[in-house]
């Protein structure tokens, strides 16, 4: 560490303050908003069938809901690790001091877990865990007469009132799942001694990145996991999801927009730091790979794929590249403002270096493993609690197995 | 009420009593005392170890070079400006050894000609000036003379 | 029985409900009222917090830059002496002729002093500025720790308990001055490590009625520290005797660090 410290001085640009050539905030924490994101992305793609009655959507509503607990609980953990006193981490939730944005990290996330995800998930596998229940044996079957808690009514009348509780936690879960992520946003747009962080629109911004970021990913996820079970793509479903992704990227871009054109419109202190920093120290990251390949690119794909001119075949090409792009160009954007802010010097007099270690605890392949948890969650979750549309493999047998354990 | 409902309630409130007992352990009694912080930690800041004594606390042993500071050019140049943090040699006097640097290079800290310094302090050019020799085979630190 | 049961049941779920909220209710209470408590009694000893509310003066235009100050500071409290931990800094401003734009260094943060780099007549301007925190009135720093393991004293001082800080860095991203750091792994003082350190004013040296280690070290009286609430103070003359700026005034910190002698335009 103190190594790479070294290097760092050597590569500062200018005059920073002598506690700024280390950059505190590293890549986990350009991972954790980037996670944040996903989470509440993928929630409001579950939603849009459930409060917008998104009909077309519905083959990824279960999916989406999936994706969202497997990134969900994998989101704490760059926080966690990147902490100097991982131990005391608790604290956040016992001592929360009320006038910090981060302080409500731990009860946002536990309403988020608690109240929304897995009461939703929950209440709406009911029907099918309870199935399950009474077909499955061993340690799976085991599992399931567990998550039923007991409960194996699954009368018409009990479905029914189940459905619409569901549909109660999913008009609370949207508000939350922008809370969620519109308040990582504020916890860089708080900051006033960073122009780079410091703006009202900050939350508003992370939130549509977010959708953009979520809305991809549940696309990815779909057309990889109907692809791996050999099935056919439901390209209704695809192409909604796709104009949604435009939608939230046309939005995204123009709130970007705005943002940059008003830091350079008003012209405060440290604007010529700020157009130096665009300019020169994130001209890769951020002009090249978040703005043009990230956003400008794939709204050409979305656009192109609308205008009805291209077979199935070739939008479906189109979107995987629109998606990919998307996610690469979020994290570019996550990059940017965590490690952009950090590089700028509250001196508006020079830039520090972030130098990205490969190993060790703050390094890239921890960032890496981490990013790569909620995807094997994934696959234990969508295992456990299959969410795709057509009947599974229960059905076919149900008739049989509902005679011989005729228990609950 | 549904069996579901409740049993998930229950699940929940287990989870909440559980965090308010492991809570009342685990927050330190003296947090809160006095604001929004663990009260202990200001007095445990009070306490941490002073190392620079003040020049004062030289006065009883080094009388003549106390008295002659106190007169001179440097009286607002402390002790451990130079000799550096000193509250160990007085608590032990006898066994603790005190180093001082008398290299050219640390009086031209002060006194090496630099535009930046304010016009007036007395700056000299510590290549040209003096022969090589250190600068306290001609100036006495204590009581410096110079024109 | 099953009546009673989900009678039970029922009544058990009214009152964990009630017990949660009074005890987060009591414990809230508790945290309120200690603001008035703070005000009848103190931590430690002989001190009382109350009697005291201190100010910091910088004199640019005294300054030398021998960077005394710097090194007394690291030794006081035991920080790093890698060039990358600082609880206090000297910055040099350099104006040269035919150019607008000013030039600022701080080589090592001053501790080795500062070498000669530009010839005096290409020079229009130059000072030496020391910083250090600015124990602000209304500090970012304090607003933003998630766990309240930094906090202001009663006696005007931005403190941090090693004991409770996560090191999650937020305040360092929300100081405006760059006056704090992450203690490191390997630093000296072994509780300290991997938490957030910045300038006490030597709290444990002014709580006894000593000056700060920087103050106690410059030769040519540059820093000057004081207690507002003692009318006798000399920082109480000095305040009202000379026009003084604060750092970044439009951050709306309030610092308590008052600067004589500098371009407040330029220096940030």
């Amino acid at each position: 560490m103190s190594e790479l410290l070294w290097q760092a001085l050597q590569q500062v640009q200018g005059y920073v303050y002598p506690n700024e050539i280390e950059v505190n905030w590293s890549i986990l924490i350009v991972f954790y908003p980037y996670i944040t994101g996903l989470v509440a992305g993928a929630f409001i793609v579950a939603s849009l069938e459930r409060v917008f009655k998104v009909e077309a959507v519905k083959p990824t509503y279960r999916l989406a809901l999936l994706t969202a607990l497997a990134f969900l609980l994998a989101a704490p953990l760059p926080l966690v690790a990147h902490l100097g006193h991982p131990e005391r981490a608790l604290e956040i939730m016992f001592t929360p001091h009320l006038s910090s944005a981060m302080a409500g990290f731990g009860f946002v996330y536990a309403w988020y877990l608690l109240i929304v995800l897995l009461l939703e998930i929950g209440y709406d596998y009911r029907k099918d865990v309870v199935k399950w229940a009474r077909t499955k044996r061993g340690l799976k079957g085991f599992l399931y007469r567990l998550l039923t808690m007991g409960d194996y009514d699954i009368s018409k009348e009990a479905l029914k009132k189940d459905e619409k509780l569901v549909g109660i936690i999913t008009v609370i879960g949207l508000p939350s799942a922008a809370f969620l992520h519109g308040y990582v946003g504020f916890i860089f747009g708080s900051v006033k001694a960073n122009p780079w962080w410091s703006s009202p629109l900050m939350p508003i911004i992370f939130l549509f990145s977010a959708m953009v970021s979520g809305i991809a990913l549940v696309l990815l996820i779909y057309m990889a996991s109907t692809k791996l079970r050999g099935k056919k793509l439901d390209m209704k479903c695809t192409d909604t999801l796709a104009g949604y992704l435009l939608y939230t990227y046309v939005l995204d871009l123009s709130l970007e927009f705005m943002e940059i054109a008003h830091l350079v419109y008003v012209q405060e202190e440290g604007i010529d730091a700020i157009l130096t920093l665009i300019n020169d120290r994130l001209f890769l990251s951020f002009i090249v790979i978040q703005i043009f390949l990230g956003t400008i690119v794939p709204i050409f794909l979305l656009v192109m794929a609308k205008t009805g001119l291209f077979r199935a075949t070739i939008r479906k090409i189109f979107y995987i590249f629109a998606a990919l792009l998307a996610m690469i160009g979020v994290l570019a954007m996550r990059w940017n403002v965590v490690i952009g802010g950090q590089m700028l010097s509250k001196s508006f007099r020079g830039f520090s270096t972030y130098i990205l270690p490969i190993f060790g605890i703050e390094g890239l392949l921890t960032a890496v493993a981490i990013f790569i948890l909620p995807f094997v969650l994934l696959f234990i979750f969508v295992k456990v609690l299959p969410p795709w549309e057509e009947p599974p493999i229960w059905e076919s047998t149900e008739h049989q197995a509902v005679e011989g354990n005729g228990e609950g | 009420m549904r069996k579901i409902h409740v049993r998930v309630a229950m699940v929940y409130i287990v989870i909440a009593i559980i965090f308010l007992i492991v809570r009342s352990f685990i927050v330190p009694p003296s947090f809160g005392e006095y604001g929004w912080y663990r009260g202990d930690s200001v007095s445990e800041i009070m306490n941490l170890s002073v190392k620079h004594a003040g020049s004062y606390s030289c006065s009883n042993c080094h009388q003549t070079e106390y008295k002659a500071w106190t007169t001179g050019k440097h009286s607002t140049v402390n002790c451990e400006s130079c000799h550096g943090p000193l509250k160990y040699h007085v608590d032990d006097p006898g066994g603790s050894k005190v180093e001082v640097n008398a290299t050219r290079e640390f009086c031209g800290l002060c006194h090496n000609e630099n535009p930046s310094r304010p016009e007036g302090f007395p700056q000299i050019n510590l290549e040209s000036h003096g022969n090589g020799f250190t600068c306290v085979t001609c100036h006495n630190p204590h009581y410096p003379w110079f024109d | 029985m099953k009546s009673t049961r989900r009678e039970f049941i029922k009544n058990f779920g009214k009152i964990i409900p009630v017990v949660f909220f009074g005890l987060s209710f009591k414990k809230f209470i508790e945290t309120v009222s200690a603001k008035e408590n703070a005000s009848t009694h103190h931590p430690g000893g002989d001190y009382d917090w109350n009697q005291h509310y201190y100010a910091f003066v910088v004199d640019s235009t005294k300054c030398i830059g021998c960077g005394r100050c710097v090194v007394a500071c690291k030794e006081e409290n035991d920080v790093p002496k890698e060039p990358f931990y600082f609880r206090t800094w000297v910055e040099r401003y350099v104006w040269l002729n035919g150019e607008e734009e000013v030039k600022v260094d701080s080589p090592n943060g001053g501790f080795n002093g500062f070498p000669v780099i530009y010839d005096e007549k290409e020079i229009r301007k130059s000072y030496y500025v020391p910083k250090l925190c600015n124990q602000c009135d209304r500090p970012p720093c304090v607003q933003v720790c998630p766990v309240g393991a930094t906090y202001k004293t009663n006696d005007g001082v931005v403190l941090v308990d090693e004991k409770y800080c996560i090191g999650c860095r937020y305040c360092i991203q929300a100081c405006p001055y760059g006056a704090r750091y992450l203690y490191p792994k390997h630093g000296e003082r072994e509780p300290r490590r991997n938490t957030a350190d910045k300038c006490t004013w030597c709290y444990h040296r002014i709580t006894k009625g000593l000056k700060p280690a920087c103050v106690e070290v410059c030769p040519v009286g540059a820093r000057k520290f004081g207690d507002l609430k003692n009318p006798d103070d000399e920082i109480n003359r000095i305040l009202d005797e000379n026009r003084v700026d604060v750092l970044k005034p439009e951050a709306g910190t309030r610092p308590k660090v008052f600067y004589l002698g500098i371009d407040g335009a330029e220096v940030r």
